[in-house]
């Protein structure tokens, strides 16, 4: 760099010849010196800034660029590489017959805590106990800190909960997808569906395992992913199971009993368009099994299916339809009907006495024991036993819950003569309500053999082994209407539904054996519309006392019958049927009342 | 030339100063912040009361901290600048002797209103001293080796102290930040290339140093390195945070999915949605458009800065509004770098968009600043 002297000797010569001051010279060139230095120096500085405004554009245009790329990226989920064996979720849908939902599911979550990942476990152990109140601050400080590095603290919660325990701020507090199976109708059906619970248990989610009914019995079939979120039909009638089982709860108060049952079954397919059972539950919250006492006094307890009892007088019929069947007697054919019949040293006796002989329509209608048992002494034991296995009285029912097969029935251990007059009225074999249901769906049904179903259009139509001949069918279900006009079961006529049945009272064994006198199963199965058989129902009621008149009355007459009645009254509408318009109702004449 | 002789010609006084303010840094300050109450109202739900309203009164505070301070003559702050640095590192000791203060894990949430102070303090009032140091230091001497070794002392105590909080982001943005004004001050590019060698030196020893008892970094520290380098190796772990911000990013696509519609953040997928990684629920419900508003707006404030830097008449306004710039950029480049996974995860705000209250107070504090050397430019 060439320095230009402050005082070049030349200038500082001359001047002084003109006498002016050199210092003048001097000072002139500092200044442009220090002018020279200034703008040097404040061109370094600018360039340093725009070198610097480069690095920032750059630093604009990388974050930019970034921007735009991932703007045109499509997302892509991070797929989990170690989390084990996928949990299969997403249980499939149950509906009734219409597609109305029955079971579905729920997505909740669960709260669990990586114990690593905390900042403050105190903290967050105070601020969780004031979201769920039932956790103890103390002792979730204790297990947060323990050492554990994985902990859960609620299998489920609600989205309100989710959200407060995330505004704790808590990043060790963690939340897994939990899909809970849900009942929308609450009781509704709740021994046909069972319930669920929840299996293996995972992070990112949980299996859900049918426990009872159909979700049990159909349990690998909802889980099968292969379905394709198809649900499973049911052949149930979500309004005619609400209507049952309403009357049924109603009527179950006003006779006072302590449970009590009904099927309602379609005659040509055997699907089941009401199930119920009382005292029922929620399938949402299953109670916990009994475990001591008597099973059957559990809610969980399905009286229909599980329920096996003596089912009394309504096992006439069979005896009558087996007897017509083979030609052993015809519709007017009179029967001794003096009591007592004796066999061996047994006694048969009625109710109270109807004469020296009947008709066999009048045994029927009467609900005589003596005449029965004569009847089925003229078919003897090994057609009788041959003839009530194929109504399947012999087996469980094969119907689609888990329970099913629990329901076996209770034979005699040696099928002997005096076993064969006993079981022709009712006692000595014990069934279950659905068992009656299929047996008089089955007469119902031309003789067809009916086995009941709860899946909507499982089975095909009119396809059973021939029971009894359509005739004999015919002619039983000509019986059974008259009980109903002039017999015993006289309350359970409904107008415009013609109702045909027959009702049973059948006392209740003791423990200790032996019969209670004063607890008793009444039932009445009945079939309606009787011209053109559609519906069979059966109703039982355990341990039923009416108590309107001077004397406590428990046949099933009194009992049973009335509910029933209503329950065709009100449910006939709902399963489409027509009331037979104009036809007057029939004229009672005296209203007669007998025991079995 | 110096502010004393500035001081002769004309500098604005008195309540004319408000005439001189750079208004349009203070609406685009006010736009940047209202898109953080945006966006604290969305990842809230809808309910104001969580975050968006103490953000608000957080900065209206902060505003007429800025106008107070761009009132105070910025011969002052330039006095001041010593003081301020000396206050600033007396309590980033008091917090390493005294500060039981939950230092040692999170910095990605906010605990309590004692965590930020000191380094936060720090990241201005160490702008602040450099500016004044090299306003005071004669021109010549910049590229002098000792006075280098001084300017050079004064960035590292405060970052040494910040680093064994411990408290990555902090320290990287105190060392860049010193770096930029020690650049602006005209310091010999040598210096600079030595410092980057040395730097990809030590980055190579931290790397090997890993596993060994001689250990540099947390073993977080090495976790966040391999998550940048391959956040899908994690990506429920260290990597989830960049994978889901990564796929909000993605699926706000170029328009958004609308205001209160992401998914990623109301879902809860994205972790410290409304600190550290609120660009992403931006990005998601406003998509790139709204991201590149955003990144627009703080590229006018930095421009004003620039500008107000390049007119200053005097060394010291110059390069504290410098420093003070490039501070800021920092923050945020680092903040959408590290969302969008071109930098490791070191907790760094959005600055004025993240919920936070005492980084929002300072940083304006120092637009402040920034304004006073604007206002009192002689004209």
């Amino acid at each position: 760099m060439i320095r230009t002297p402050l005082r070049p000797l030349a200038r500082i010569l001359s001047a002084r010849e003109r006498g002016e001051n050199p210092d003048a010279i001097e000072r002139e060139n500092i200044r442009l010196r220090a002018e020279r230095s200034a703008e040097r120096l404040r061109r370094s500085a600018e360039r340093r800034l725009y070198v610097m405004a480069g690095f920032f554009g750059l630093g604009f245009l990388a974050v930019g660029v970034q921007m735009g790329a991932l703007a045109a990226s499509e997302p892509v989920e991070p797929r989990l590489a170690s989390s084990g064996p996928a949990i299969v979720a997403q249980r499939a849908d149950i509906t009734d017959r219409r597609g109305r939902v029955l079971a579905t599911n729920l997505l909740t979550h669960s709260l669990y805590a990586q114990t690593r990942d905390m900042v403050d476990p105190a903290r967050a152990a105070q601020e969780l106990a004031k979201i769920f109140p039932d956790l103890d601050p103390d002792r979730l400080t204790r297990q947060l800190t323990d050492g554990r590095s994985f902990m859960w603290i609620k299998r489920r919660i609600s989205p309100e909960q989710m959200q407060a325990v995330h505004d704790i701020g808590e990043p060790g507090l963690l939340f897994g997808p939990r899909e809970m199976r849900l009942y929308p109708n609450g009781p509704l059906a709740a021994h046909v569906l069972g319930g669920a619970r929840f299996g293996t248990e995972g992070v990112h989610s949980a299996e859900v395992i049918g426990v009872a009914g159909v979700e049990r019995a159909f349990d690998g079939w909802l889980r099968d992913p292969a379905n394709g979120g198809a649900p499973l039909v049911l052949s149930l009638d979500l309004s005619v199971q609400s209507a049952v089982e309403d009357l049924l709860d109603s009527g179950m108060k006003m006779m006072n009993a302590k449970g009590a049952t009904a099927v309602l079954m379609e005659v040509r397919t055997g699907e089941i368009v009401a199930m119920a059972s009382l005292p029922d539950f929620d399938p949402n919250d299953r109670p916990a099994p009994l475990l001591k006492g008597d099973a059957s006094d559990s809610p969980l307890f399905n009286r229909a299916v599980q329920g096996v009892y003596e089912l009394g007088s309504t096992f006439k019929v069979f005896a009558i339809a087996q007897a017509l069947d083979l030609g052993l007697v015809a519709a007017d054919t009179m029967i001794p009907t003096k009591g007592p019949l004796v066999w061996g040293r047994f006694k048969i006796n009625d109710f109270h006495s109807y004469g020296a002989q009947n008709s066999v329509t009048d045994i029927l209608v009467k609900s005589s024991n003596v005449g029965t048992a004569r009847i089925a002494t003229m078919i003897g034991p090994e057609r009788q036993r041959d003839f009530l296995t194929r109504l399947g009285f012999t087996e469980p029912t094969q119907v689609e819950l888990t329970e099913a097969p629990t329901g076996r029935p209770l034979l005699p251990a040696k099928w002997s003569d005096i076993s064969s007059l006993t079981i022709s009225y009712g006692h000595g074999l014990s069934a279950s309500p659905l068992h009656l249901a299929a047996a008089y769906a089955t007469l119902a049904n031309g003789g067809r053999r009916v086995t009941p179903t709860l899946v909507h259009g499982a089975q095909p139509k009119g396809a059973g082994e021939q029971v009894v001949s359509p005739e004999a069918a015919a002619q039983t279900l000509a019986m059974m209407r008259a009980v109903v006009t002039r017999g015993t079961a006289s309350f359970g006529e409904v107008r415009g539904y013609r109702v045909a049945g027959k009702t049973g009272t059948a006392d209740k064994p003791r423990p200790t054996g032996g019969y209670y006198d004063d607890k008793v199963i009444a039932t009445f199965a009945s079939v309606f519309p009787v011209d053109d058989p559609q519906y069979v129902l059966v109703l039982t009621l355990d341990e039923p006392v009416e108590t309107s008149g001077p004397e406590p009355r428990r046949t099933a007459g009194w009992t049973a019958v009335p509910v029933a009645a209503e329950v065709i009254r009100r449910t006939a509408p709902l399963l489409g049927l027509r009331p037979e318009v104009g036809v007057e109702p029939e004229v009672l004449d005296g209203v007669t009342l007998v025991r079995n | 030339m110096s502010y004393l002789e500035s001081n002769l010609k004309t500098v604005p006084v008195g309540w004319r100063k408000i005439l001189f303010i750079n208004w349009p840094l203070v609406f685009l300050l006010a736009a940047v912040a209202s898109a953080g109450f945006v966006m604290l109202y969305s990842v809230s739900g809808g309910r104001p009361e969580i975050w968006a309203e103490p953000q608000m009164k957080r900065f209206g505070l902060g505003m007429a901290v800025m106008l107070a301070a761009a009132f105070v003559p910025i011969w002052l702050w330039r006095n001041l600048s010593a003081l301020g640095y000396g206050v600033a590192l007396v309590l980033l000791i008091a917090v390493e002797l005294f500060g039981d203060i939950g230092m040692g894990a999170q910095r990605w949430l906010e605990i309590g209103p004692l965590r930020l102070q000191p380094s936060e303090l720090m990241k201005i009032t160490l702008v602040m001293m450099l500016a004044a140091f090299y306003d005071w230091l004669d021109v010549d001497k910049v590229s002098k080796p000792q006075w280098v070794a001084a300017a050079a002392a004064l960035i590292l105590v405060p970052t040494a102290l910040v680093l064994r909080q411990p408290d990555l982001g902090t320290a990287i943005l105190l060392l860049m930040g010193g770096g930029v004004v020690m650049f602006a001050a005209g310091v010999s590019l040598w210096y600079f290339g030595t410092v980057l060698a040395a730097v990809g030196g030590l980055v190579f020893a931290v790397l090997e140093s890993r596993g060994t008892p001689w250990q540099l970094l947390h073993d977080y520290q090495f976790r966040r390195i391999d998550t940048f380098l391959d956040p899908g190796s994690d990506p429920l772990g260290a990597g989830y945070n960049i994978m889901q911000a990564q796929i909000a990013l993605g699926s706000g696509g170029w328009g958004g999915r609308g205001f209160m519609q992401g998914t990623q953040s109301r879902l809860n997928f994205l972790p410290e949605k409304h600190t550290d990684f609120i660009f992403t629920t931006l990005a998601e419900e406003f998509g790139f458009v709204g991201a590149f508003s955003l990144l627009m707006l703080y590229a006018l404030i930095l421009g004003f800065c620039l500008h107000t830097a390049m007119s200053a008449r005097d060394r010291y306004s110059s390069l504290v509004t410098i420093g003070i710039a490039g501070t800021f950029f920092l923050f945020f480049a680092v903040n959408m770098s590290m969302v969008m996974g071109l930098m490791p995860v070191v907790g760094v705000p959005l600055p004025l968009v993240s919920y936070g209250g005492t980084a929002m107070l300072i940083l304006l504090w120092a637009f402040g600043i920034v304004q006073s050397a604007h206002v009192h430019r002689p004209r």
